[in-house]
């Protein structure tokens, strides 16, 4: 019955290749599935934590600090909660990091504040004074990509369906809605209006008079991405 | 003599005198050391049973003949032997069963483990030691779990000597207060929920004076400012007469704070900084976050260290 298959091996090992490949996706896509949707209270990035999120990424914060609080009591102890795998459904890509030069940062918005991260990332030896993270000056004057952010922005809502002007779950019961803007001008505006509130809080007057031109420097979407991490 | 053993001789030979070369040039060599003697005597050996276990089989296949009675089918002309399993690996194969269902069903079952569960198991076994320990903790031993619990948390903010930062405007927990803070509180009000429930304190034009009758003024809520900074010492000072005639009433004429009414101003308390743990704030003195992931007993510590640093004064 089967005989045309021992004469011919390759499309043998084309079909148990199939076989083996659809065993392996029935016991791993619905696991899959199921654990990478977002859970309560993760929303999407705003189009300001988006650009946070890409200087993050320029400046490889990656390489020394993970995104992953593994369960174990002396990492929950220190970093709170430990990370669930829906908690990153809208990160692209992932930024567990494999390596802890520096502590990790999952739940860094919870613990730190602007004013704390302003002058962390000036100086870092001033607050810490043992640190050996480098300061990152320029990131109070270089202003931040907002256009690449809009534009990862209606990328990900048009091709992964991210939930954007959509009410998402928050833990609270409530919703809440994460805004992205209809033009790249709304969008821009959207960020501005973002940038000031994060401004408000920090001290440095070339900053606050940079969002106050309309600008938005680097480290003021760095550290609405930071606050975002919660 | 077989050509094969006159190689393999040759071949233990040169291996054996390699390794002899190689293990002599390294660091430290053939000094006598016994675990570099061990690692050379298993290198021989190594090298005099491969040889002569390749030798063995090689001349297996150059001299063996097969026998055996042989089963009726035929493959294609391939025929194959009747001889029985060898006991040895029959052995082995049913142990392997045997030892694969105990794995699955009794020794390690399917879906036995959880990460998670194991996690929460270690959490309940610490928290419980955790509880156990410290039930009783009192006195300097809590104040020196409080420091601890300091020098972990909140050194990153408010700095080794706990004289707050400058920098990143963490408040000088040595005293109670700042003028900064007493400032901005008169003229933005206040409800950072330090008395637990939301009780609002109105900003500068809801603050009387009841001496005047006029609203607090610029002058007024500087001299009060400076007279609460100072702990509310200086009695004869204009400050003092401001807080006797307009915050008094509130937070009480030694400013120790009303019960459900305002919080104490003249010195920490524990509940106060146990809310301030539990709720965060934001003042003139920038963010405090909320650092509910502290347990009871270390909340209590922490206000406890907190207290001890404004004995002194």
């Amino acid at each position: 019955m089967f005989h045309w298959l021992e004469k011919n091996p390759f499309l043998f090992a084309v079909g148990v290749f199939i076989v083996i490949a659809f065993a392996g996706l029935i016991e791993i896509v619905p696991n899959f599935a199921e654990a990478s949707r977002p859970v309560i209270g993760t929303k999407p990035y705003s189009t300001l934590e988006l650009a946070g999120r890409q200087v993050y990424i320029k400046n490889s914060c990656n390489a020394c600090h993970s995104q992953l609080i593994r369960p174990f009591k002396s990492e929950t102890d220190r970093y709170g909660h430990y990370s669930l795998s829906g908690e990153y459904a809208y990160d692209r890509p992932f930024l567990w990091g494999s390596k802890r030069t520096g502590p990790d940062l999952h739940r860094v918005g919870n613990y730190r504040t602007t004013e704390w991260h302003e002058n962390h990332m000036k100086d870092p030896k001033s607050i810490v004074p043992t640190t050996i993270m480098p300061g990152y000056p320029w990131m109070f004057t270089t202003n931040a990509d907002i256009d690449t952010a809009y534009a990862e922005q209606l990328t990900v809502a048009q091709f992964f369906g991210v939930p954007y002007n959509k009410p998402v779950p928050m833990k609270d019961g409530s919703t809440t809605v994460v805004k992205m803007g209809k033009s790249i001008k709304e969008a821009r505006e959207l960020a501005l209006e973002e940038a000031k509130k994060v401004a408000a809080d920090m001290k440095d007057q070339d900053v606050k008079d940079a969002v106050a031109r309309g600008e938005i420097p680097e480290i003021v979407a760095l550290i609405a991405y930071l606050n975002s991490l919660k | 003599m077989n050509k094969l053993y006159v190689w393999g001789i040759i071949i233990t030979a040169a291996m054996l005198g390699a390794t002899y070369v190689t293990v002599g040039y390294q660091k430290g060599g053939l000094n006598g050391d016994i675990v570099n003697m061990l690692a050379i005597a298993g290198a021989v050996a190594l090298v005099i049973i491969t040889v002569f276990v390749v030798i063995k089989y090689v001349r297996q296949m150059q001299t063996d003949t097969a026998t055996g009675e042989l089963a009726d089918e035929s493959w294609d002309n391939i025929g194959e032997y009747k001889n029985p399993v060898p006991m040895g690996w029959a052995i082995m194969f049913l142990g392997t069963m045997i030892w694969g269902m105990w794995y699955f069903t009794v020794g390690y079952p399917v879906n036995a483990y959880s990460q998670i569960g194991e996690y929460n198991e270690e959490v309940a076994e610490k928290n419980a030691q955790f509880e156990k320990k410290y039930a009783n903790i009192k006195g300097e031993e809590l104040v020196n779990m409080g420091e601890s619990v300091y020098l972990v948390e909140c050194v990153a903010c408010h700095g080794l000597n706990a004289d707050g930062n400058n920098e990143i405007d963490a408040a000088d927990l040595n005293k109670r207060i700042s003028a900064k803070s007493v400032k901005h509180v008169i003229e933005h009000g206040s409800n950072n929920n330090l008395l637990y429930q939301g009780s609002m304190m109105p900003d500068r034009n809801g603050l009387l004076n009841m001496a005047t009758g006029q609203v607090i003024t610029d002058k007024e809520i500087d001299a009060v400012s400076q007279y609460v900074a100072d702990g509310l010492q200086n009695q004869n000072s204009e400050g003092a007469q401001v807080f006797a005639n307009v915050c008094a009433s509130c937070h009480g004429a030694d400013g120790k704070g009303i019960e459900q009414v305002a919080p104490n101003i003249a010195t920490w308390d524990e509940k106060l900084i146990v809310n301030v743990l539990d709720y965060g704030k934001k003042g003139a003195i920038g963010t405090m976050p909320v650092m509910d992931r502290l347990n009871a007993k270390q909340k209590e510590a922490v206000a406890v260290y907190v207290m001890s640093l404004n004995k002194g004064e």
